[in-house]
């Protein structure tokens, strides 16, 4: 008996990137400084010490201190407290809140995605700076409002790539096939077109998080975010600028601490996105 | 159909977009908690005298009826009045534009040819050393806030070594130039790594398609077949990322000026708000919304020109 | 070298391919006579395309190529690129697979078809158009003069190969590779371009290389045959030794596999009843026109227009016709993907649009359908037992649990080995993930079952296995069964009636062996002419010739 089915069988596996291993390393101690603050800073964030004003770094302060004597390497641990939750809390809500609304609007089409489409169209015709920012002027200034700015202005990104996703995804076999086999809507989305819609919105997540980062210590900087004497790492950059030619420390280390931040979320990107164009080709 | 006809086309969908966005800027002040009139008026005036300037500026009257004096008006051109500096928006946008506009294009210059130099190179060897540093530096680039590169730079280049100004937007254009290289650098360093990403895949794909296979079994050149047929077929998708980028550079631009003391439309917006001065803050972002438009549009007329596919 | 022994235009000798550790060809030789057309057959992984890559001097770089391939006594393997761009081109051109993919989207078809004339004979811009306009009327193009400054995207499918055939000989080469150069177009198409082939081959004594998975078209245009599998060849000799009495087993079973070669069972005359299981009457589905704001309205999409159909309890009906004929649609209208926009579909008496509630979910028990791609009709994300579990329990036949015992019984009946049972699609081959989602489709156990080009995208010999299978399956549990394919040959060897569709229509229908006989409508008999049979070809058959023009 000759059983000959000729046509190779692809095998694949997940095989972890290097970017994955450096982002998962950076993230992990990033989350531990943000959760363990208290306990590994070596000084009172906010403790005042007027004898110690514009120390450079050393073995005491190994930061330096800034204009008032903070220890600017106790205050860069407390801030990554701020950084982090905003990198979450700046993510997930326009993640959610996306999905949802692109999800229903591309698998069902009509009317609810016709009137998506519009806003769509609406919402990149602002730049997303310059939105964000508008709205945080009419808020007022603050983490909490920054936050709802980046919400109402982040969905729409993460609506449309999902719903791209879902119009090619609608047009597949397996899930003609679930709607043959008498499935109901809601088990399609969720059970057929969700879990094969979902890679690029997690990959581009993780470029949102860096942007998120960024777009935060810029608000702090320009006094729109986090408000002084907080300590976060562009709260602390702008006070830090107007002593840069004496005592560079107090801006530099901040900067490289967003900058570590932003990298494990890039590399996190990087890594996921590597994997998923070799489950593509493969 | 040809591209006068595709022009037409996208401007009439525009339309639509441009009732929206001037709705979005309408209802930005209108909804904002607090009132604009005691800001003007401060805070212990007496009533009569609010009223009074309610009257003047419409807000007494009901919403819609605000929108329809608020649309005829920029029919006209005009978007608003600055409470603080007491002169039309339009005129504010116009004394502080060039800068920004100046900034925009250097921003392009030094990122376009630099970005076809490192995609160029990464591509030819997808893996290889070349590839795998530019991807590294690339990430690093994205991870880097840009205010802070631009303190950090100035410190550096321009306090330290004295190469560059530090602030400032000089006189004459080789002045421009000169004061705004650092603050176009450190954009640059930002926008180069994610047009080289687009434009590096591209040209992967470029490289593997069919049509390059069918090019080299009619014994088409390397060279021949890299420039007339890999990079025309690559270069759009980067094309329509450069147009929607364009537009996260009117942004990023805000933050440069503020680090930079660039009088420009950034430093313009910043002290509006800062300053709760909203009909600034509208006009503002009506007219970058406007820009975005047109740039968008832009990209879609280059694409239509290269691509016959899209003109159908 | 001119008197004596004809030497040959093309010498393989121990032709050799290997991808790092992988060797894709081993040993190949063969020898091409001038003005010969010589095939290549081989399944999908056989090594046939990267020999003829090989030939061309087109592997990619990390393939090494070792052995030896003379050109008119001119060695070619080992040439510098430089020698081999005054050769590829200017003494061999080639074809490819994907007409629509091989040409650049942004330039003009005269560009294209100039480009390697002007390249190498060394003429200018407007004599390198002149003359491509001259090839495109000598390949079958209407109006070459306008055609030139068309774009690829304006194009059909086989005037694409039309264009690509011309850029390929217009600088006269003597020999033309051909790698599946019909496997994308319809079955019309398909025996046009090879009628043009054929006539370049006789006008211009072209030697031609003629790749394909297809041994019908194989044996409809070449002389002789090397049959490839696993990068070796299995056989060489004359089409007609090939066919007649093949030597290898694995010869054997692709002459066996091809459709209308091995008769099925003769299908069973249908159960005597009034009333037929599936009726649709007069059915129409309009596709309306994309509203564009203020531009107008694009003209509405006519897919069906005034279709009848009937399946009887435990008939197999077939459905035929090429791309765009609204085959699909019928399918998915009867399936509820798409609604009628006029006439009925009866499903034992029930008006199928209507349906709803638990009406619906007893239709869809009663009626299921299987796919065309076997990878995108499986989601990538279930394991197989679970994708044919699902239906069962989510229909509340059986708990999750006796379920799965359920779908391994049915993928035990679809012969799929046990050990693939907790495997994702992707991990299976086509074959297998098109036994799956037949297993699927049966879970439960429906009365009659659509098939939607189930076996297009397969091998020809998991084709037949296929085949077999549904066959058996049909039998054993009395389905009705609606066969939809672009293959007249396939779905006349396994259908007892047929219904022949163009353009949204019924063009004919009838008793499968009378259609296949005696056809009546033009279209089916150009159809019919174009099956390519294996039986050794008789003289002077009655191929429809001349009428080779095309204009989209």
């Amino acid at each position: 008996m000759m059983n000959i089915d000729p046509d190779p069988i692809p095998i694949r596996g997940f095989r972890p990137t290097v970017s994955n291993a450096i982002a998962i390393a950076i993230l992990g101690g990033w989350l531990i400084v943000a959760l363990a603050a208290r306990q590994l800073a070596p000084y009172d964030p906010d403790a005042v010490d007027i004898l110690n004003m514009l120390a450079p770094p050393g073995a005491t302060h190994w930061f330096g201190t800034d204009q008032v004597g903070r220890d600017v390497f106790s205050r860069v641990l407390f801030a990554a407290r701020v950084d982090v939750f905003l990198c979450v809390s700046g993510v997930l809500p326009p993640l959610l809140i996306g999905t949802g609304v692109g999800l229903v609007s591309g698998y069902f089409g009509g009317a609810i995605d016709g009137l998506f489409m519009r806003i769509y169209d609406l919402f990149v015709a602002f730049p997303f700076f310059v939105l964000v920012l508008a709205i945080v002027g009419v808020l007022g200034p603050g983490l909490v409002n920054f936050v709802i700015a980046l919400t109402l202005v982040g969905w729409v990104s993460y609506a449309r790539l999902i719903r791209a996703q879902v119009l090619s995804i609608r047009e597949t076999e397996y899930v003609q096939a679930a709607r043959c086999l008498g499935y109901s809507p809601a088990v399609i989305v969720t059970r057929h077109v969700l879990p094969n819609a979902i890679g690029p919105v997690i990959a581009y997540a993780m470029s949102d998080a860096v942007l998120v980062m960024l777009a935060g210590a810029s608000f702090g900087f320009l006094g729109m975010g986090a408000q002084p004497p907080n300590a976060e790492w562009g709260v602390m950059i702008a006070d830090g600028q107007a002593f840069v030619q004496q005592a560079w420390w107090i801006c530099l280390f901040p900067g490289l601490a967003a900058v570590s931040l932003g990298l494990g979320f890039a590399f996190l990107g990087d890594g996921i996105g590597q994997i998923q164009r070799r489950q593509v080709t493969a | 159909m040809n591209v006068l006809s595709a022009l037409v086309r996208r401007l009439l969908q525009l339309i639509g977009v441009m009732i929206g966005i001037a709705i979005v800027s309408f209802l930005m002040v209108h909804l904002a908690p607090g009132d604009p009139v005691s800001l003007l008026a401060g805070d212990r005036t007496n009533p009569a005298v609010i009223a009074g300037i309610r009257h003047q500026y419409g807000l007494d009257l009901p919403l819609w009826r605000q929108f329809i004096v608020y649309v005829g008006n920029l029919m006209h051109g005009d978007i608003g009045r600055s409470l603080r500096f007491q002169q039309p928006v339009a005129e504010l946008i116009v004394r502080f534009m060039w800068p920004t506009l100046f900034l925009t294009g250097y921003v392009l210059c030094l990122a376009i040819p630099s970005t076809m130099a490192l995609a160029v190179i990464a591509a030819r060897r997808p893996g290889g050393f070349a590839d795998q540093t530019i991807r590294a530096i690339g990430i690093v680039g994205l991870a880097i806030p840009v205010f802070w590169l631009g303190i950090m730079m100035s410190r550096l280049f321009g306090v330290t070594l004295g190469w560059f100004p530090v602030s400032g937007y000089g006189v004459g254009v080789g002045d421009h130039l000169y004061h705004l290289f650092l603050p176009a650098l450190s954009t640059a360093i930002w926008l180069v790594p994610v047009l080289t990403q687009s434009l590096r895949a591209a040209l992967i794909d470029g490289t593997n398609a069919d049509f390059v296979t069918a090019a080299r079994a009619q014994s088409a050149s390397e060279r021949e077949i890299f420039w007339k047929t890999i990079l025309p077929n690559s270069v759009l998708p980067t094309l329509n990322l450069l147009g929607v980028m364009v537009a996260f550079l009117i942004g990023g631009a805000i933050i440069v000026e503020i680090v930079y003391a660039v009088p420009g439309l950034g430093s313009l917006m910043i002290g509006a708000l800062l300053g709760r001065d909203y009909y600034v803050v509208q006009g503002l972002a009506l007219v970058f919304a406007m820009a975005t438009v047109a740039v968008t549009l832009i990209v879609d007329l280059l694409t239509a020109f290269i691509d016959p596919r899209v003109r159908v | 070298m001119s008197a004596g022994t004809k030497p040959p235009l093309l010498r393989v000798e121990g032709l050799g391919v290997s991808f790092a550790a992988v060797r894709a060809v081993k040993a190949v030789s063969f020898e091409l006579q001038p003005g010969e057309i010589l095939g290549i057959v081989g399944e999908s992984g056989s090594g046939k395309s990267v020999t003829c890559r090989a030939l061309m001097g087109l592997l990619p770089g990390a393939a090494h190529a070792t052995g030896s391939v003379t050109l008119e006594g001119r060695e070619l393997l080992g040439l510098s690129e430089q020698a081999w761009c005054a050769i590829r081109g200017r003494e061999i051109g080639m074809i490819f697979q994907n007409p629509a993919s091989h040409l650049d989207p942004l330039s003009r078809i005269g560009t294209q078809v100039a480009a390697p004339m002007i390249r190498h004979l060394g003429i200018g811009r407007r004599e390198g158009l002149r003359r491509a306009t001259a090839l495109l009327d000598s390949v079958g193009i209407r109006q070459p003069e306008k055609r030139v400054h068309s774009y690829p995207h304006e194009f059909s499918g086989g005037m694409k190969q039309r264009a690509m055939i011309a850029a390929a000989i217009g600088c006269g080469p003597r020999l033309l590779i051909a790698d599946e150069p019909t496997t994308a177009l319809d079955v019309t198409v398909q025996a046009r371009i090879l009628e043009l082939l054929r006539r370049l081959n006789e006008e211009r004594g072209l030697a031609i290389i003629f790749i394909s998975h297809d041994l019908s078209v194989i044996a409809d245009i070449c002389s002789r045959v090397i049959v490839m599998r696993g990068g070796e060849v299995v056989e060489h000799g004359p089409v007609r030794q090939i066919i007649g009495q093949p030597r290898h087993a694995y010869t054997r079973l692709l002459v066996d596999s091809q459709p209308g070669r091995k008769g099925f069972p003769p299908p069973l005359p249908a159960a005597d009843i009034a009333a037929p299981l599936l009726s649709v009457e007069d059915m129409s589905v309009v596709f309306p026109a994309r509203r564009r704001p203020l531009i107008g309205k694009a003209a509405a999409f006519q897919a069906l227009d005034g279709v009848t159909i009937r399946v009887e309890a435990g008939e197999t009906v077939g459905i035929v016709g090429e791309s765009g004929s609204g085959k699909s649609t019928l399918a998915r209208t009867i399936v509820r993907q798409n609604r009628p926009s006029g006439g009925t579909v009866r499903f034992d008496g029930e008006d199928v649009p209507a349906l709803s509630g638990k009406a619906l979910a007893r239709f869809r028990r009663r009626v299921q359908m299987v796919f065309q791609n076997p990878y995108d009709s499986l989601n990538p994300r279930m394991t197989v037992t679970d994708a044919v579990a699902e239906p069962i329990w989510r229909h509340g036949l059986a708990d999750r649990r006796s379920a799965v015992k359920q779908a391994q019984a049915l993928l035990e009946m679809v012969e799929l080995p046990s050990a693939l049972r907790e495997r994702k699609p992707h991990q299976l081959s086509g074959g297998q993930c098109q036994r799956v989602g037949l297993a699927r489709a049966l879970a439960l156990k429906p009365q009659m079952l659509v098939a939607d080009e189930i076996t297009s995208a397969l091998d020809v010999t998991t084709q037949a296995q296929i085949l077999q299978l549904l066959i058996r399956l049909q039998r054993e549990r009395a389905l009705a069964l609606l066969y939809i394919s672009h293959d007249l040959a396939v779905v006349a060897g396994m259908c007892r009636r047929v219904y022949v569709f163009k353009e949204g229509r019924v063009v004919e229908t009838g008793m499968a062996d009378e259609v296949l006989s005696a056809p009546r409508h033009p279209y089916t008999q150009e159809l019919v002419a174009s099956l390519s049979h294996l039986a050794p070809a008789t003289a002077g058959t009655s191929r429809p010739t001349g009428n080779c023009h095309e204009s989209r």
